[in-house]
């Protein structure tokens, strides 16, 4: 008790700057708390509560909402499953994400569609709990990870057909949280392996091809992504070849372009970092194996530089969901453009702007977060920094 | 015959020919392809003749450069530009304060400080900075109205127009652009004789001693630039003065606020979102170096008894600064690409003037190479101040 008194009083008070300090951080922490409890007492979630679908959907026909779930059901399926074999989640872990899951679904289920959401709830735990099954056979668990790695490759044609078989919603119409997902995957599913590919020609040694790839990085890197999509929304139709006639290219396919390229260029910057922290000898060693160029590519130098980034390859990913809210140049109503809109429409809701923004920002965060904290435990399990 | 064949054979294995022909190549299709898009673009207007047509649309902050509607669209572009670089400025400044104290909190020993920098880098650094500066907005207009406006004694005013701080002014006599030209030289003349006196203490040995007090090149310079600044401002008559804001009704019942700086709402927005999110990058970018020192650097600097204080300023600081600066400044490129996002609160910087400016005239395409244009360059003098910076940094002692 003695020494717990003692360290009490060096870590606060062991100085007169310390001491300082000690008393300034007081009044920040009391001024943020006090803020915070000040909004919460006067708050009022109304806005929130009615505008659940709205929030999910944005401005897609509610007649086709139920196309939502089994999205939601694939992707919880898919991610409970690879949590569960690629990572080996402790409690906390568990915890954390039961947590998250059950706050998202919280925000999002309404009185309709709480059925839905609970069978997502139990796929999730079916899924955990199978895949544990599984992973007791090593041929087995290997067959599942296969499976899952054509299942996630899969995702993004999956979530198209299901929300386009049949008559389904015009691409424009699409919106709310969902928009930032489909934007989100589309961004990083096709910028990844273009990002590959422009890494590798410019650190190649060919003259014409790291020029050009260089020249294609550094432009679309010098303007702001706002910028960009500016130039989609006005001129990017007319560069489109067209197609029997038809040049009416959706602006949410426009978005889904730009983001696509920003995505490859950003993630070419961070590959080529990787690629250059390759040991010569790694390369010397293939060339003197005769593997021809590509086989050197694919089999010695990316998977090792690609191991190196992948904490900062996920960092740019967050960049990449985070600026998904950039859409609203192009007038889509996407989570954020949502949150903005809903105090707006009902003089019910006036002034309640703030709630609303916390909601979206909470959602935005819980994503980035969990992606930054499956980063760092990445970056454990890789050993980086301590090699 | 047959020799021509083998030639050719042994050419078709040479890396080098191979080489060239897959460059050969991979230029046709890259040739093509840009064949292809500047067919499409002649098809559109491409040139910037309308830019010294009338510009026909107001700017709300204006900074330094007097625009009105009338003016060109060259000169409401610079207007933006203007308005992009100040924000910039002011932001990386602040930034890097804000994220040199909160990256030295996070390795604070003292709870309380380090949990302040781990919710603050959490919080923000996971949120969009879109969602920030709609934030920072909303709590700004929620400040009083300006009938209820907060003053302290006609120095500062506070309403949800924004803060009115006191504010140099120049005086009725026409000097005040004289005098900034003279303060110009002074603190250019004092850098180089500051720089000149440190060079020849550091190379020669040789120190500038009055009364045996050493006097460094550093006093000297400050001594030598307040000195001219002082003397001309007497001998100018007092070329600027203190401007007080003032908020008066007039004969309606009307609220109206004068004079001093002006702070507006949305200047201040986009100012604390940008400075408060790209703080959080560069918390983690301070953290990470100094982490990355070693441990035997502070044991020793303890060791010699030095304070905690003494040790971060004398010790770690100057050798984290090394592997901090070229990180910054990608940071200072995205700031200063960030605050193209102050459109979305309408604060006329570059890219909202230029959105403008494409929707007045109709042709986007020449304007979006103007705007990739502008950025590329502000980008390119941030990287070269900062490897001008870098270079002085990691010369020291290595």
């Amino acid at each position: 008790m003695q020494n717990f008194y003692k360290w009490g009083f060096e870590t606060f008070f062991g100085s007169v700057f310390n001491t300082i300090i000690t008393l300034l951080s007081l009044i920040i922490l009391f001024f943020f708390i006090n803020s915070i409890l000040g909004f919460i007492s006067t708050s009022e979630w109304k806005v929130v509560e009615v505008n659940r679908r709205l929030l999910l959907i944005g401005r897609m026909p509610p007649e086709h909402e139920y196309r939502v779930w089994p999205i939601l059901w694939v992707a919880s399926y898919l991610i409970m499953a690879s949590i569960k074999t690629w990572g080996s989640p402790s409690y906390k872990d568990l915890l954390f994400i039961a947590l998250g899951i059950t706050i998202v679904c919280v925000i999002f289920t309404t009185s309709s569609t709480y059925l839905w959401v609970l069978t997502s709830l139990l796929i999730c735990i079916f899924s955990y709990v199978i895949t544990s099954f599984i992973g007791k056979s090593t041929t087995a668990n290997n067959k599942n990870k296969k499976i899952l790695i054509l299942l996630w490759i899969l995702l993004l044609p999956i979530i198209f057909t299901i929300l386009l078989i049949g008559d389904g919603p015009k691409p424009t119409l699409w919106g709310g949280f969902l928009l930032n997902i489909i934007l989100a995957c589309i961004a990083i599913g096709f910028g990844f392996p273009l990002g590959i590919l422009f890494a590798i020609g410019r650190a190649s040694t060919l003259p014409a091809i790291k020029i050009v790839c260089t020249i294609y990085i550094e432009t679309i890197r010098g303007a702001p992504l706002v910028a960009w999509l500016l130039l989609a929304w006005f001129v990017l139709p007319k560069f489109l070849p067209q197609f029997w006639g038809i040049n009416e290219v959706s602006v949410v396919v426009r978005a889904m372009i730009i983001l696509s390229a920003f995505t490859s260029a950003y993630t070419a910057e961070v590959i080529r970092g990787g690629l250059q922290s390759i040991p010569k000898g790694q390369i010397e060693a293939a060339d003197s194996l005769n593997l021809g160029y590509a086989n050197k590519m694919i089999l010695i130098v990316l998977p090792q530089a690609i191991r190196v980034v992948i904490p900062a390859l996920i960092s740019t990913f967050i960049g990449v969901f985070k600026d998904t809210s950039l859409v609203f140049i192009l007038a889509l109503t996407d989570l954020l453009q949502v949150g903005r809109i809903i105090p707006e429409q009902d003089p019910e809701f006036f002034g309640r702007q703030l709630e609303a923004l916390c909601v979206v920002a909470f959602l935005f965060w819980i994503i980035s977060i969990s992606l930054s904290n499956l980063s760092k435990k990445v970056e454990k399990s890789l050993g980086i920094g301590i090699r | 015959m047959n020799s021509i064949v083998d030639k050719l054979y042994v050419l078709s294995r040479s890396q080098k020919f191979r080489n060239l022909i897959i460059q050969f190549i991979f230029l046709i299709f890259v040739g093509l392809f840009v064949y292809y898009l500047i067919s499409k673009a002649l098809q559109l207007d491409i040139t910037l003749g309308h830019f010294v047509s009338r510009a026909g649309f107001g700017i709300s902050h204006t900074f330094i450069v007097d625009y009105t509607s009338n003016d060109s669209r060259w000169f409401a572009y610079f207007t933006g530009v203007v308005n992009t670089i100040r924000m910039c400025i002011v932001g990386i400044i602040l930034a890097t304060i804000l994220g040199t104290i909160m990256g030295v909190a996070r390795l604070s020993k003292n709870i309380l400080f380090s949990t302040i920098s781990y919710l603050y880098v959490e919080i923000l650094r996971n949120t969009p900075l879109l969602i920030q500066i709609i934030f920072w907005q909303i709590v700004f207009l929620q400040l009083p109205r300006i009938s209820e406006a907060i003053t302290f004694k006609d120095t500062v005013v506070i309403s949800n127009r924004g803060i009115l701080l006191p504010y140099a002014s120049s005086t009725e006599n026409g000097y005040g652009n004289l005098w900034i030209g003279i303060i110009l030289i002074a603190i250019i003349a004092s850098l180089f004789l500051s720089f000149y006196i440190n060079k020849r203490e550091d190379i020669h040995g040789k120190v500038i001693k009055l009364y045996n007090f050493k006097l460094s090149g550093n006093i000297i310079g400050l001594i030598i630039f307040f000195t001219i600044a002082s003397i001309s401002f007497f001998i100018l008559q007092k070329p600027y003065d203190i401007d007080l804001p003032s908020l008066y009704q007039n004969d309606k019942g009307t609220y109206l606020q004068s004079g001093g700086f002006e702070f507006t709402p949305e200047f201040g927005a986009i100012l604390f979102a940008l400075v408060m999110y790209t703080g959080t990058f560069i918390t983690e970018i301070v953290r990470g170096s100094i982490q990355s020192l070693p441990k035997g650097q502070t044991e020793a600097a303890l060791a010699i008894g030095l304070s905690n204080y003494q040790t971060m300023t004398l010790i770690i600081l100057p050798q984290a600064l090394r592997s901090i600066i070229p990180p910054l400044t990608n940071q200072y490129l995205n700031l200063t690409k960030n605050s193209s996002l102050s459109v979305v609160i309408a604060y006329p910087e570059l890219f909202m003037v230029s959105r403008t400016i494409m929707n007045n005239s109709g042709h986007a395409l020449p304007v979006f190479f103007l705007i990739l244009v502008t950025y590329l360059s502000l980008s390119l003098v941030i990287s070269i101040v900062m490897n001008i910076l870098n270079r002085r940094v990691t010369r020291i002692g290595a």
